[in-house]
């Protein structure tokens, strides 16, 4: 966290997040499984995600998400987020190495309210992309 | 299978939850987030927000963690509609898989550890379509969060949710 609030007047259409860049572990998935309650075995039984047909256990696509989202508010502040939207387009698994894609695409003003739009990516080192979307965020306005 | 359009705008009734500390930072860590705004109040406080916030997907996982059974709203006598007992169920009786498709959240102002929410389910769209010979289902259900103090609407989440034949 850079801990420095982001200004919309330090913000250009076209400036990204820094990248959030994270190699996916089992322990990573199980972690994941413990704190959100989902105890699909997919995501944290090998020898079940196997019998089913699956290379290996997979990521939880909400786990996706939630690595994505944590670089839009690392950048932009946690207080100012509006909406985020994605959609689930790969799995992930156990051994990529999944980055963060985040830029704004848009400024503009509601009355007094000063909004950015995100587009927002999940991918591994190969591009595939994980997770597509888009975020808004209202940010402080110096003037 | 033709779906049942008249389900939409069924209500999937009402939960109240309560937004802890310990669970949101052991959250923050599964997603890997280590900002110390999800673990220390001084943090928040620095941010300009009056208690620790959730991270942003926090949402999805609120009744797993603070659904407390005391807590919860009286039944009103209506019947309660799970869109995955009366949708999901049916189709995967017949084989297939669901994905989840897509997830929203909408927020009208921070989730804080210390909330009290009450949040009411709709099952917000149904709707099929045919991809490649086979019929998928797409299935909304938005779940609008409120203070349970004020009244106030909090966050909005929308679960799309997809049956593939």
């Amino acid at each position: 966290m850079s801990g420095a609030q982001l200004w919309y007047e330090d913000v250009a259409v076209g400036d990204e997040a820094p990248v959030k860049r994270q190699k996916l572990s089992r322990t990573d998935l199980v972690a994941y499984a413990g704190a959100s309650g989902d105890f699909n075995p997919m995501h944290h039984d090998e020898t079940l995600a196997t019998a089913a047909g699956m290379p290996s256990v997979f990521g939880h696509g909400m786990l996706s998400m939630g690595i994505l989202a944590s670089a839009v508010t690392d950048w932009t502040g946690v207080g100012g987020l509006r909406r985020i939207k994605v959609r689930f387009s790969k799995q992930t698994w156990p051994g990529e190495t999944l980055s963060t894609r985040v830029v704004a695409t848009a400024k503009r003003e509601e009355g007094v309210r000063r909004l950015v739009d995100l587009e927002c990516v999940l991918a591994n080192a190969e591009g595939q992309e994980k997770v597509v979307g888009q975020a808004t965020v209202e940010l402080p306005s110096r003037s | 299978m033709t779906v049942d359009a008249s389900l939409i705008g069924k209500s999937t009734g009402k939960v109240r939850v309560v937004v802890e500390r310990g669970p949101v930072a052991i959250f923050a860590a599964a997603v890997k987030d280590s900002s110390p705004i999800f673990r220390d109040p001084r943090a928040a406080e620095e941010a300009g927000l009056p208690a620790i916030p959730v991270p942003p997907t926090f949402p999805f996982v609120m009744e797993h963690w603070g659904r407390f059974p005391e807590i919860q709203p009286e039944p009103d006598g209506t019947e309660p509609f799970s869109p995955f007992a009366r949708v999901i169920g049916p189709l995967l009786a017949n084989g297939g898989m669901i994905l989840h498709g897509e997830q929203e959240f909408e927020y009208k102002r921070p989730v804080l550890v210390g909330d009290v929410l009450v949040g009411e389910g709709v099952l917000a769209d149904l709707y099929e379509k045919e991809s490649n010979g086979r019929t998928m289902t797409f299935m909304v259900v938005e779940t609008n969060w409120r203070d349970d103090r004020t009244g106030d609407p909090v966050v909005t989440s929308r679960f799309n949710l997809i049956h593939r034949a």
